[in-house]
């Protein structure tokens, strides 16, 4: 377009400068259009590659046993409706009973996360105080142990407490933010806010508890809602901790529960198992869609500044 | 005295939750994990002391040991980098004003949904086989693929697509790092001529780079730790010819299978080295390309 | 009910599932309490937690905590709770992981409630000794196994194949094989290939006339014995009679779902008998079981194996009402209706005949099958020392090197068998 302008006549009047305003605009517009297009067909096609693993595991919640692994078709040749409610219904205790157990578990652990991890993030990364970087570096190296060696000495510390086949060694953890994904990733958000606030407030004669609740929380809407999905989806998803702590089948989590259907080595209900994995993935979708929100609230109050 | 305590006492109030989780739930756990590296342990009897034989073997008779190193070495290099970019690249596609925004994020977060349940085992095998949906595809193009699960050569790439695929944590992450980007900051830079790549290089780069290193951070832990995807594609075992032997595959099955929690320690502080240095240095490096806001006066 | 009574209701359940499960067990009046834990699948969940039912309706004081989880996922918590000391009472237990437990000193002798609480008079004396550790009897076999060579028998008489599933020799295999081949024109293979298949290598060593270890746990295979085997597989491999090799190392150590003979790709594969009711499961057409193929005067390669056991933990509080259930369990006439076949054949004579009429079509075969191979089979193999499941790993690694043709068989036996050495004298 730049040549265009160019190569039109040598001097220029103001309805010429109008004239190439106008051309220029309409060529953006298009520009634009033409990207958008693009954009929107790379996004579809990716799509699809993306949700394909998914609609071949609804496709097999509709299959019988026998045809989920002769048949790759993502169309079942016969409906097999009843899948679901006998997944349902069909281990010896109820799913609703794993699904009561599993929001339990979460709701308290999303709630335990945000607030001690929020709190922590906010000691390393806005105060100062001796013996912090110290306490950040064995902060980081709890994240790098393997988990299953310390899994041992966890469960007979667990066990003395008597918390063994309770839900405690799953939730007060998350309260005590022994999770430090989650104070590191508010770490790196709180970080990014401008010092003057904080200063600005302390002149003002607000305490650091005050700054905390008033300023930093608000200010970090796109990280703890990113915090609260993960928290969410890793809390639902969590099948080891469950696996060692909980021995009671009615007090199994819904990750228990999809493991009873599956024994490789004899008979097993892989078409209940996969309607009970896409039913147990609708609740996730649900709050993902919900809280994602939070995120893009960020832009509103950040845009404040 | 009480100086100090004015100036230290706000952290260390705040920092009392994480204290307390630290030292009653998780020093006492990590400690002995340490204690157990150095001794015989088969969890029914009590551990016997044998000082450094464990590490001793590791370094010295275990092939198997260097071989479980090597695969997940090349993991981390393949599968971090390419997550990463890709993660970034999908980000700022979503973070630029599309209407229908919230529906892909949400389709492009699906995969890692699904984590490692045995559906992702069943359907990745299906997927790649030697007849299976990724070779009839290249068929099209005139290629013949190899059996990519059953081929010793290729089986690490299967995973490192799947690593890409999951790529929804670190995207969400870079998406609230965008969003956190004021936008005016773009609008002055777009008035003052500055092309589109230019406002990548300025602004989002300098900016998101908290959030970068932050996810380069936590994937390559999580790289280096990766043990369900390893474990369920392979059986457990880390077969084909130990081409999926990841560390801690390795790991799981000395404690758990061989009944070798001691010599498991072993290779666990063994990696907790190798992620701390790893970590190390990309701290180190930070101070060059990372510049937080209130650090900027 | 109505909306609101419902939503009460589940208020209720909440409350009272967060409180019971998050503050204290879920004990009730019984003042006695044993557990019981086991792996399972939704089939044997069922009919055991209604055998606890059973239980505890004539035990009242008693009170039974079923346990259950997969295969998998069962020995990384046994595990974790032998090593914290709160194993369940009574745990399932398995031939290959007996011999840890055992002499680890992780489960209980029963040899002093035989006769009392425990009545094991009319049981057969074979499979009960599968149970045996050192002397004693460590585990109570709760059905018993055998090798089985699955096939489909829609394929096998569409094609024609001939044979007697019981006295049938390699040769007769490979002309079977051979048949299902060219009459379906390459479509369906004629079986999987077992190069990968520890259990079928034991098996063709056995009829060489030894065993994989001797009772001191001494390796005793020969590297001839692994080479020759590997070549059998290699050569039918070859002449494009069995699947090929990419997808054989796909299959890996045989997760039922995967392999040829359900997905339809071959028309036989190699499973333990009590796997053929889930077999049958994941398939529309009907199957047969054979025996694994003979040698012309060999020794016999099969042998009939407790498939699940029942040990008496080192941590059980309560081992008279422990022994109580577990008497009830394998001697019971309405508790054995219950669990009926579904974890192997039973050990008593009386159950086995109390179960015959109420039999489905499959499990008649896996009956049939069972009386069928009685006089065909050797005795049960010594037990296999600590360090067999390694060997056993260290098997599946070299087989997928052989079988993708990186390494020759000879050179590959050579090398497994001196692994497997080390791995023994390791694991002591």
């Amino acid at each position: 377009m730049k040549t265009n302008v160019i190569d039109a006549a040598v001097p220029l009047g103001e309805e010429d400068f109008a004239a190439i305003g106008a051309q220029l605009r309409a060529a953006r517009h298009a520009r634009e259009r033409r990207s958008r297009l693009m954009k929107h067909v790379f996004l579809i096609v990716f799509s699809f590659i993306m949700v394909y693993p998914m609609l071949w595991m609804l496709a097999s919640s509709f299959k019988p046993d026998n045809q989920i692994f002769s048949n790759l078709s993502l169309w079942p040749s016969e409906f097999r409706w009843e899948n679901y409610p006998k997944g349902w219904n069909g281990l010896s205790v109820s799913f609703s009973r794993f699904y009561l157990n599993s929001t339990v578990v979460t709701v308290l652990s999303v709630i335990g996360n945000l607030l001690s991890c929020s709190f922590a993030a906010y000691a390393f990364a806005r105060l100062r105080f001796s013996g912090r970087d110290f306490f950040f570096g064995l902060m980081m190296m709890t994240l790098m142990i393997p988990y299953h060696v310390v899994l041992i000495p966890q469960y007979v510390l667990f066990l003395k407490l008597g918390w063994v086949d309770t839900y405690l060694p799953l939730v007060v953890p998350k309260f005590l933010a022994s999770d430090a994904f989650f104070i590191f990733l508010m770490v790196q958000f709180f970080r990014q806010l401008p010092r003057e606030l904080d200063e600005a407030a302390m002149i003002d004669g607000c305490s650091p508890y005050k700054i905390f609740w008033a300023i930093i929380l608000p200010l970090s809407l796109p990280a703890m809602g990113t915090a609260a999905i993960f928290s969410l989806i890793w809390t639902w998803e969590d099948f080891l901790a469950p696996l060692i702590y909980l021995n009671d089948i009615k007090s199994y989590t819904v990750p228990l529960g999809l493991r009873l259907f599956v024994d490789q080595e004899s008979q097993s209900a892989y078409g209940q198992m996969f309607a009970m994995s896409v039913l147990s993935l609708v609740p996730v979708i649900i709050f993902f869609l919900a809280f994602q929100k939070l995120i893009i609230r960020g832009i509103a109050t950040s845009g404040l500044k | 005295m009480r100086k100090w305590l004015n100036r230290n006492a706000p952290g260390y109030v705040f920092l009392m939750p994480w204290l307390l989780g630290f030292f009653l739930l998780a020093l006492g756990p990590i400690l002995t994990s340490l204690y157990m590296s150095f001794t015989r342990y088969d969890m029914v009897s009590s551990p016997r002391w044998v000082g450094l034989a464990n590490y001793d073997y590791m370094f010295t008779r275990d092939r198997r040991f260097w071989k479980a190193l090597d695969v997940t070495m090349w993991y981390v290099v393949l599968s971090v980098p390419t997550r990463l970019i890709m993660a970034l690249g999908v980000a700022m596609l979503l973070d630029k004003g599309l209407r229908t925004i919230s529906i892909y994020r949400a389709i492009f977060y699906l995969p890692s949904l699904l984590g490692s349940s045995i559906a992702i085992a069943i359907l990745w095998r299906q997927l790649f086989e030697g007849d299976g949906v990724i070779n009839a595809l290249l068929a099209r193009i005139g290629i013949e693929g190899p059996n990519w699960i059953a081929n010793p050569d290729t089986s690490l790439y299967t995973l490192v697509v799947l690593a890409m695929w999951q790529f929804g944590s670190p995207m969400l992450i870079f998406l609230a790092g965008l969003r956190s980007i004021p936008r005016d900051l773009y609008e002055a830079a777009e008035i003052d001529g500055a092309s589109r790549y230019r406002q990548f290089f300025r602004i989002t780069l300098p900016l998101l780079a908290p959030v970068i290193f932050f996810n380069l951070v936590l994937q390559t832990i999580e790289a280096f730790k990766t043990f369900s995807s390893a474990f369920i594609i392979s059986n457990g075992t880390g077969a084909p010819a130990d081409s999926l032997l990841f560390f801690t595959v390795y790991l799981f099955n000395e404690a758990f299978k061989f009944f070798r929690m001691g010599y498991a320690s072993a290779l666990a502080w063994v990696l907790l080295l190798i992620i701390a240095f790893f970590t190390a240095i990309t701290f180190f490096t930070s101070k060059y390309w990372v510049h937080y806001e209130n650090e900027r006066d | 009910m109505t909306t609101m009574t419902r939503r009460a209701a589940m208020a209720r359940l909440a409350a009272t599932a967060a409180a019971a499960t998050a503050f204290g067990s879920m004990a009730s009046a019984q003042s006695r309490r044993i557990r019981h834990f086991w792996w399972g699948n939704p089939e044997r969940d069922r009919r055991t937690f209604e055998v606890i039912d059973l239980f505890q309706a004539k035990h009242p004081d008693v009170a039974v905590s079923g346990e259950t989880i997969g295969w998998n996922d069962y020995w990384t918590k046994m595990a974790t709770q032998t090593a914290g000391g709160n194993m369940a009472d009574l745990v399932q237990m398995d031939y290959r992981y007996l011999f840890e437990y055992a002499r680890r000193g992780a489960i209980r002798p029963l040899d002093e409630f035989i006769g009392g609480g425990l009545d094991l008079s009319d049981f057969d004396k074979g499979p009960l000794e599968g149970g045996m550790v050192d002397g004693k009897l460590y585990a109570l076999n709760i059905g018993s196994n055998s090798q089985v060579m699955t096939y489909n028998t829609r394929i096998f008489d569409e094609t024609g194949v001939e044979f007697d599933p019981i006295n049938w020799t390699y040769d007769d295999m490979i002309a079977a094989i051979t048949t299902v081949n060219d009459k379906t024109g390459g479509a369906v293979k004629g079986t999987d290939d077992m190069s990968l298949n520890i259990t079928m290598l034991e098996a063709w060593i056995q009829q060489n006339g030894r065993g994989f270890y001797d009772p001191e746990g001494n390796v005793t295979a020969t590297p001839e014995d692994v080479a020759t085997y590997w070549q059998f597989w290699a050569d039918l491999r070859d002449a494009g009679l069995v699947v090929d090799a990419h997808k054989t190392v796909a299959l890996g150590n045989s997760k039922m779902n995967e392999q040829g003979l359900v997905t339809g790709e071959t028309a036989m594969s190699f499973n333990w008998s009590n796997q053929l009711v889930g077999v049958q499961s994941l398939m529309t057409d009907p199957i047969g079981a054979a025996m694994i193929p003979h040698k012309p005067d060999g020794a016999p390669g099969q042998f009939i194996k407790p498939s699940m056991f029942m040990s008496l933990s080192r941590d059980a509080g309560d081992t008279e009402a422990a022994i109580a259930y577990m008497n009830d369990w394998v001697n019971g006439p309405e508790a054995t209706a219950i669990l009926g076949l579904e974890r192997g054949i039973p050990c008593s004579p009386k159950v086995r005949a109390a179960l015959a009429p109420n039999l489905s079509p499959v499990e008649s075969l896996s009956v049939s099958y069972f009386n069928a191979i009685q006089d065909k089979v050797g005795p049960l193999p010594p037990p296999a020392p600590k360090g067999a499941g390694e060997v056993s790993d260290a098997f599946m690694r070299t087989s997928e090197s052989v079988v993708l043709g990186n390494i020759a068989p000879e050179d590959a036996a050579v090398q497994f068998i001196e692994d497997s050495q080390s791995i023994v004298e390791r694991a002591l």
